[in-house]
C-alpha cells in the first residue's frame, strides 16, 4: 500500500511551508514535494498607489531582505522617470546591497544553519540551535552575531534604519554619506575579515564529515542564473544576466534584465502558492534554474576582490564545470560575505560616495519600469506598469525563492529517497530524517514571505498519507 | 545605573505597537524594534538592566516578570524571544544585569495606527509600572 508523509511547517526558514512524501505500494519513496502554503498578494495591494511609494511599500514584503526590494523598486522607478542616477546614489545603493547580503547571509549561516553543521544532523532538536552552540563554540556564535550587526549597522548608517530603510527612491537617494560614517564602517572591517576567514576554515574542515549530505541532499544538474558585470565578474547591483549549465557551459549571456519577460516565464503548481520561473527556450521543467550564492559563484568568472577570488578558485574545483551540490550554498554564502566585506572597504575609499549630488530630478517619462538586483537569495525583478498620472496599474515580482522552487523540490525528493529509514512496519520518521529534509531546504535560505508573499512563522509538521489521502502518521515540531 | 527599555512591536498593526506608546523612566535609553534579533544581545551588554516591553494577546493585565532562564526547546527562527536574547547577552557579551519583561494586554491587531481604548489604558498602566521599577 502506498503512503504519503507530510512535513509541515518547515522550521528555521522564513515563511510557511510543508513537505509531503508519497510512498509507493512497495513502501519506497515515490516522490517528495515542498509546498508553500501561505499567500499574501503584495502585487495586488500596490495597485492604485503612486509609483514613488513603491520602494517603501514593497520593502514591507520582508524584514530580512527589505533592502533588495527597496533597490529593485527604486531601479524600476528610475526607469519610469527615464533618468540615470548620480554616481553617489548608485554607490550608496551598492554599499547597502553589500551590507544586506552580508547581514542576511550571517543570519542564514551562523544562526540558522550552523547548528546543523557544528552539532550534527542527528543531535537532539532541542539542542540543535544557536543556544546549543553556546556550549560548543561561543566564540563562533559571537562572531556570527557581530557579523550580522556589522551589516545591519552599515544599512542603518546609510539608510537611516536597519530594517525597511526608506532612503532610496526613484531618481536616487535622500541622504548624503559622510566621512564620519565612513570611519565607523572601516572600524568593523578587520574583525569581519577575521571572522569570515575563521568561518571558512571551519566549514571547509567540516565538509568531509558531511560527505553523504553533500552528495544526496540536493546534488543534481540544473541551469544557474545570475547577474554579472560587463567583464563577467560577480555583480549584485547592476549588470547583465548570464545562464550556465551544470557543466559550466554558457547557455545565454549578456541578457538584459529589463527584458527578463522575453526569456523567463512562470509556471504554477497546484500544490504551492510559489510560482516557478523557468528559462523559456528550454520549456518547463527542463528550463528550471537555481539562483543565489551557489548560482552566482557558478556563473561569475571571477569575484574581483583578492580574498574572495582565492576562495572562488578553490570553490570552483568542487565541481566539474559547475558545482551542483546545493549543500555548497553554505560555502558560497561565506565566500560572498567575504567578497561583500572587501567591496565595502573598497567603497569607503571612493570619493564619489560622499558627493552631495544624490538625486536625479524628473517627472514620469515611461509607463513601464523594470528594476533588478541580486538579493541575498538570488536575482530579484520588480516590474511595474503605471497610468498617465503615475499610479500603479499592475506589478509583477520575480523573487529568488520562487526561482529556486523547483530545485528545492528536487532536493527534498532526493533527500527523502536517500535518507528515509525503514523499520519492520515500513517507513519510519525520526528526527534525523526530518532535520535532513529541513536542512535540504535551508540550503537555499528560502524566504517564503517574499515569494508568496505570506504572513506567519514556521513550525514543522510531517504527515504520512495513504494512497487515498488518509493521514497515517503526523509529526509536529513547534518553532 | 543605566537602563535600556526595548519596545517591541509593529506600530502599523494598532495594538501590536503598544510598547512604543509606553513612557520610559527619565535617564533610561529606549530602543524601538519590530522584533527581536540576535545582535540586540550585544547592545544589552552595555546596560545594567533591560526591560522588554511587548503586547500580549494572552495577557489579562500589565505584568512585569523577571527574565531568568532560557525556555527549553528554543530554536530561534527569524524571530527571537527576550529570554533568548538575554541568554545570548549573558553568555557571549558579559551582561550581568537584571532583565525583565513588561507584557501589556492587547486585542486589536488589525492594520492601522493608534491603540484601541482598552489598550490605551493598559499603556498608561505600563508606563507607571515601568517607572516604578527599582534598580
Amino acid at each position: 500500500m502506498s503512503r504519503r508523509i507530510v512535513i509541515q511547517p518547515v522550521t528555521r526558514i522564513e515563511g510557511h511551508a510543508k513537505i509531503s512524501i508519497q510512498l509507493d505500494d512497495a513502501g519506497q519513496v515515490q516522490s517528495a514535494r515542498f509546498h508553500v502554503t501561505e499567500f499574501r498578494g503584495f502585487e495586488k495591494l500596490c495597485e492604485g498607489r503612486p509609483f514613488q511609494e513603491m520602494p517603501g511599500l514593497m520593502s514591507r514584503v520582508c524584514g530580512i531582505c527589505p533592502v533588495s526590494h527597496v533597490l529593485a523598486s527604486s531601479k524600476a522607478g528610475d526607469m519610469l522617470l527615464g533618468v540615470e542616477i548620480p554616481a553617489a546614489a548608485e554607490k550608496q545603493r551598492r554599499l547597502v546591497n553589500y551590507a544586506q547580503v552580508l547581514q542576511s547571509h550571517a543570519l542564514s549561516f551562523f544562526h540558522l544553519s550552523s547548528p546543523d553543521l557544528l552539532l550534527g544532523m542527528d543531535s537532539p532538536p532541542e539542542k540543535r540551535n544557536i543556544f546549543g552552540l553556546l556550549d560548543r563554540d561561543p566564540d563562533f556564535l559571537r562572531r556570527g552575531i557581530r557579523l550580522r550587526q556589522f551589516g545591519q549597522r552599515v544599512i542603518e548608517l546609510v539608510g537611516g534604519k536597519k530594517i525597511h530603510p526608506g532612503w532610496s527612491g526613484p531618481g536616487g537617494v535622500h541622504r548624503q554619506f559622510t566621512t564620519a560614517q565612513r570611519d565607523e564602517v572601516l572600524q568593523w572591517i578587520p574583525e569581519a575579515v577575521g571572522s569570515l576567514s575563521m568561518a571558512l576554515d571551519r566549514l571547509k574542515g567540516l565538509l568531509d564529515s558531511f560527505h553523504t549530505e553533500v552528495e544526496h541532499m540536493g546534488n543534481f544538474p540544473s541551469l544557474f542564473l545570475a547577474t554579472v558585470n560587463l567583464d563577467g565578474g560577480l555583480e549584485y547591483y547592476d549588470g547583465l544576466i548570464r545562464i550556465v549549465d551544470a557543466a559550466g557551459n554558457t547557455i545565454a549571456d549578456s541578457l538584459d534584465p529589463k527584458r527578463y519577460h522575453t526569456y523567463l516565464a512562470e509556471a504554477s503548481e497546484s500544490d504551492s502558492f510559489v510560482k516557478t520561473p523557468f528559462y523559456q527556450p528550454f520549456g518547463y521543467p527542463q528550463g528550471h534554474y537555481r539562483v543565489g550564492p551557489l548560482a552566482r559563484l557558478n556563473v561569475a568568472k571571477f569575484a574581483g576582490t583578492a580574498r574572495a577570488d582565492r576562495e572562488l578558485r578553490e570553490f570552483k574545483q568542487r565541481g566539474e564545470g559547475g558545482v551542483c551540490q546545493s549543500f555548497h550554498y553554505h560555502l558560497a554564502r561565506l565566500i560572498e560575505m567575504l567578497h561583500c566585506t572587501e567591496r565595502i572597504e573598497e567603497l569607503m575609499a571612493d570619493a564619489d560616495l560622499f558627493s552631495e549630488h544624490i538625486q536625479a530630478k524628473a517627472s514620469l517619462n515611461r509607463r513601464e519600469g523594470i528594476g533588478s538586483c541580486e538579493a541575498p537569495r538570488g536575482t530579484l525583478f520588480h516590474h511595474y506598469w503605471v497610468d498617465a498620472n503615475g499610479l500603479m496599474t499592475r506589478a509583477n515580482l520575480l523573487i529568488a525563492t520562487g526561482q529556486n522552487n523547483h530545485a528545492m523540490n528536487q532536493s527534498v525528493d532526493q533527500t527523502a529517497k536517500h535518507f528515509l529509514k525503514f523499520g519492520s512496519d515500513g517507513a519510519a520518521l525520526d528526527q534525523g530524517f526530518l532535520n535532513r529534509l529541513e536542512a535540504a531546504i535551508r540550503c537555499y535560505d528560502p524566504c517564503l514571505s517574499c515569494s508568496t508573499h505570506a504572513l506567519g512563522q514556521m513550525p514543522l509538521e510531517v504527515e504520512l498519507l495513504a494512497p487515498g489521502g488518509a493521514v497515517l502518521q503526523r509529526m509536529t515540531r513547534e518553532p | 545605573m543605566r537602563t535600556l527599555v526595548i519596545a517591541i512591536g509593529n506600530p502599523l498593526r494598532r495594538d501590536d505597537g503598544v510598547a512604543h506608546h509606553v513612557l520610559i523612566p527619565p535617564g533610561a535609553d529606549r530602543r524601538s524594534v519590530l522584533q527581536l534579533t540576535p545582535e540586540i544581545a550585544e547592545e544589552i551588554a552595555g546596560f545594567d538592566s533591560v526591560v522588554f516591553l511587548d503586547g500580549d494577546v494572552t495577557a489579562k493585565e500589565v505584568r512585569i516578570e523577571s527574565v531568568d532562564s532560557l525556555p527549553s526547546a528554543s530554536t530561534l527562527t527569524h524571530v527571537a524571544r527576550p529570554a533568548e536574547i538575554v541568554a545570548l547577552a549573558r553568555a557571549l557579551f558579559g551582561f550581568t544585569g537584571r532583565a525583565c519583561t513588561c507584557r501589556i494586554p492587547v486585542s486589536d491587531l488589525s492594520e492601522g495606527e493608534g491603540l484601541s481604548p482598552r489598550t490605551e489604558t493598559f499603556a498608561r498602566q505600563a508606563s507607571r509600572a515601568v517607572a516604578g521599577l527599582r534598580p
